[in-house]
């Protein structure tokens, strides 16, 4: 399909034209860092990553058509409220931010590069999802260790908190909650201000290049048109060879800050990092991304009817499936056949998480791009010393304010880490099933977009999504991926040990749903997806979902899915590195292996 | 715009992390509201962390402890009690040794409470067996914080089988 179709496009505008046919990346300046074994990297990898490039761009350029159609700004009132126009002015700005690619040193990530429409704000590339799991960063190819999270309803998670009463964490951002919100209290706000100083990611080395090259932008004046003109900051002539070095390099000496200013403007560049924050959490929270317009909300509203299987789904998702006890519906659930639902319907509108925390028992996948970057890049660094000795503890590792997270601003948690070890964030269900819509599903045989599910990309397909859930105490053995038995297929009737054994959430594991059951729950899940039209079924209404120019997969089946892509892990595994699994307060009772 | 934000000093008064939900959303709302220079929403949905319920008075185990699964490495331990309330978080604990005299280890795994549910089904792993031993064990409850739940079964025992086979009393239905 060709571009100019593949978006609908009356209105290309030229520089897009002109673009569409590279299909190279924006090139480094530098050497590409590949410390990766054969067969790692997708072999589409640099075309997926132009292709993206030029719908960040495409997108982008529509954002400034939309500045640009704002009216005049009125300012009135006391507080002086932007009158009219305000909530407009924020969520552009907020995309307008989110899609600049100039936000990285390269100039070639924006934040979108890893969060696009089509695929719920989350992972774009089909071929990274069934591979690598964690996103290329600015300098190619450094990358991280999880899935890309979805944008929708992040900002509604609260800020991080300890709830003593509860014995239980709620709220924060990110899988391990290293988003806490304890400063701006929004805790997407604060989430949005990580990935531009993340080394595996846009990368910046100092948070006041977003400010730097903020107050270089087109859209500058709509900037201080909502926040106020605060960009009289005296820049340090080599401001812009700075922002143009990736984190990390050795060159920096680990200073957070290389960029000499003065505490003044120090301040003005941190206040204007806080605004950044807040204006890509407005336009999160906005109806462009997370409307409630999904066909379970129009079955709420009374304005759709869930179909056979989408019913059947629902009653297994709040029945015998036990799922809304976390992923809660406001609704009660109903585990026998004889029992009454008595829940009252929400108070709220329906999440599908409880703000918390859970162990899932998920393997180890060797495939995360993280474990390989074990020697340094030409900028002298080394994204994972620890190569397969790194284990990904979650909330526990930031709590202890452990490597690959961020530190732990109130120590009095710190004594809860061992109880945190490898739980994860229970994410929204909301839009999990989001795909562009010329690929109209994420299941095999299709056509369908390849996605990637829970923290490690460890699922293919929501199909073995809820197969884990309701199978893994069915089917567990002591081996790690890529060494089931012969005669077991992983993912069907062998699910590898869990990577953290500790604090392993019971909850699931053995639903005893029968297959069909299982398939029933995949269809409920897909009325989660947000753009439903009651008057126009077949046509998403949800904002920028026609931006997809790539290709759908098909063939297969949902259950084994990417299968053909496993790969062993290393025998034997690395023990877990002391760098991760030696901060008191360790794990425990017994050691994480 | 003439409404800028000032930079935000926080009161340390309104840091409190176990202040009321009330608190927590007036204070979520002013925050916002100085930040934005109130061009942003609230957060309703604050409110959807629930309160915990009162606790159950009497538990009692109405499914005795029994063997889910086990491989020569691992056994996983099931029971069932009126739903104890509380925290929605509670564990399932489990004493187990080869000596039913002397229980000198412990497991405990997180489960979610359903609150509409009149009962609750415990479910806990027993990890790094060894393959063809007896092991005894006995089981109780705890909440979140580690208040028990006043019930605690009397000693079981099941044997692991040995290497390469499996029990597995709770297979998926076709």
């Amino acid at each position: 399909m060709g571009l100019a179709a593949a978006l609908g496009l009356s209105s290309v505008p030229n520089d897009l034209s002109a673009e569409a046919g590279r299909s190279k990346p924006i090139p480094n300046p530098v050497p590409a860092y590949n410390p990766y074994p054969p067969g790692i990297l997708p072999p589409d990898l640099d075309s997926e990553i132009a292709r993206v490039q030029r719908e960040v761009q495409f997108i982008f350029n529509e954002a400034l058509k939309e500045w640009r159609a704002l009216p005049p700004p009125i300012v009135a009132g006391n507080p002086p409220t932007l009158q009219g126009s305000g909530y407009d002015a924020v969520e552009i700005l907020g995309k307008l931010l989110n899609f600049d690619s100039n936000m990285s040193p390269f100039r070639n990530e924006a934040c979108g590069f890893c969060h696009m429409p089509y695929a719920a704000f989350s992972g774009p590339i089909p071929s990274v999802n069934l591979t690598m799991v964690a996103y290329p960063g600015t300098f190619h190819y450094r990358a991280n260790k999880r899935t890309a999270q979805r944008y929708t309803y992040s900002p509604d998670f609260p800020a991080l908190e300890y709830n003593a009463t509860q014995g239980a964490f709620f709220g924060g951002n990110f899988f391990d909650a290293r988003s806490t919100g304890y400063k701006l209290q929004s805790a997407d706000a604060e989430q949005a201000q990580h990935p531009p100083v993340d080394p595996g990611e846009m990368g910046f080395p100092d948070t006041a290049c977003i400010t730097f090259r903020l107050s270089k932008s087109v859209y500058r004046p709509l900037f201080e048109q909502v926040w106020g003109a605060e960009f009289d900051i005296h820049w340090p002539p080599n401001t812009e060879q700075i922002c143009s070095t990736p984190a990390g390099a050795a060159r920096f000496g680990g200073s957070a800050t290389p960029i000499k200013l003065s505490a003044t403007d120090r301040t003005k560049a941190n206040n204007i990092y806080d605004h950044w924050g807040l204006s890509i959490s407005k336009y999160e929270r906005s109806n462009r991304i997370s409307p409630f317009t999904s066909k379970f909300d129009a079955f709420l509203k009374g304005t759709y009817t869930l179909t056979a299987d989408e019913m059947a789904g629902y009653d297994l998702f709040k029945g015998k499936a036990n799922c809304n006890s976390c992923h809660l519906d406001g609704r009660s659930t109903t585990l026998k056949p004889d029992q009454t639902d008595v829940g009252a319907a929400a108070n709220t509108r329906p999440l599908f998480t409880c703000f918390g925390y859970a162990n899932l028992g998920l393997p180890l996948n060797p495939r995360v791009a993280l474990f390989y970057e074990t020697t340094p890049d030409c900028f002298g660094f080394t994204p994972n010393p620890d190569g397969f000795g790194y284990r990904d503890l979650g909330l526990g590792n930031f709590l202890r304010s452990g490597p690959h997270s961020g530190p732990n601003p109130n120590s009095g948690w710190m004594q809860y880490a061992p109880a945190s070890d490898g739980q994860m964030q229970t994410t929204t269900a909301r839009n999990v099933a989001m795909t562009p819509p010329q690929c109209p599903t994420t299941e095999a045989p299709g056509p369908y977009f390849q996605k990637e599910f829970f923290h490690n990309g460890y699922a293919k397909s929501l199909k073995q999504l809820v197969h884990f859930y309701n199978t893994r105490d069915v089917y567990p053995f002591n081996v790690t991926s890529g060494h089931c038995p012969e005669g077991k297929t992983e993912k069907v009737d062998c699910w590898p040990r869990p990577e953290v054994p500790n604090n392993i959430d019971m909850t699931m594991g053995n639903l005893g749903l029968a297959d069909h059951e299982e398939d029933e729950i995949v269809t409920f899940l897909q009325t989660l997806t947000d753009g439903f039209n009651p008057a126009n079924p077949n046509v998403s209404s949800y904002s920028d979902i026609n931006t997809f120019t790539g290709q759908c997969i098909t063939g297969g089946m949902a259950a084994t899915q990417g299968n053909e892509l496993l790969i062993p892990t290393p025998q034997p595994l690395p023990p877990c590195a002391p760098e991760i699994c030696g901060i008191p307060p360790v794990p425990g009772p017994k050691p994480v292996p | 715009m003439g409404g800028r934000a000032a930079p935000m000093h926080l009161p340390s008064v309104f840091m409190g992390i176990n202040g009321s939900a009330q608190m927590n959303r007036l204070f979520l709302k002013l925050a916002i509201a100085a930040a934005a220079g109130g061009l942003l929403l609230s957060h309703p949905t604050v409110a959807q962390i629930l309160a915990p319920e009162p606790r159950t008075e009497h538990v009692e185990i109405t499914r005795a402890p029994e063997l889910e699964s086990a491989r020569p490495w691992l056994a996983i331990v099931r029971w069932t009690t009126t739903n104890p309330r509380g925290d929605d978080a509670h564990y399932g604990v489990v004493y187990y040794g080869t000596d039913p005299e002397h229980l000198n280890q412990t497991a405990r795994n997180p489960i979610r409470l359903n609150r509409a549910h009149p009962e609750t089904t415990f479910r806990v792993r027993l990890q790094g067996l060894q393959p063809e031993t007896t092991y005894y064990y006995k089981v109780t409850s705890v909440d979140a914080t580690g208040g028990g739940d006043g019930v605690e079964s009397s000693v079981s025992h099941f044997t692991t089988p040995r290497a390469g086979e499996v029990i597995n009393n709770y297979p998926q239905p076709k």
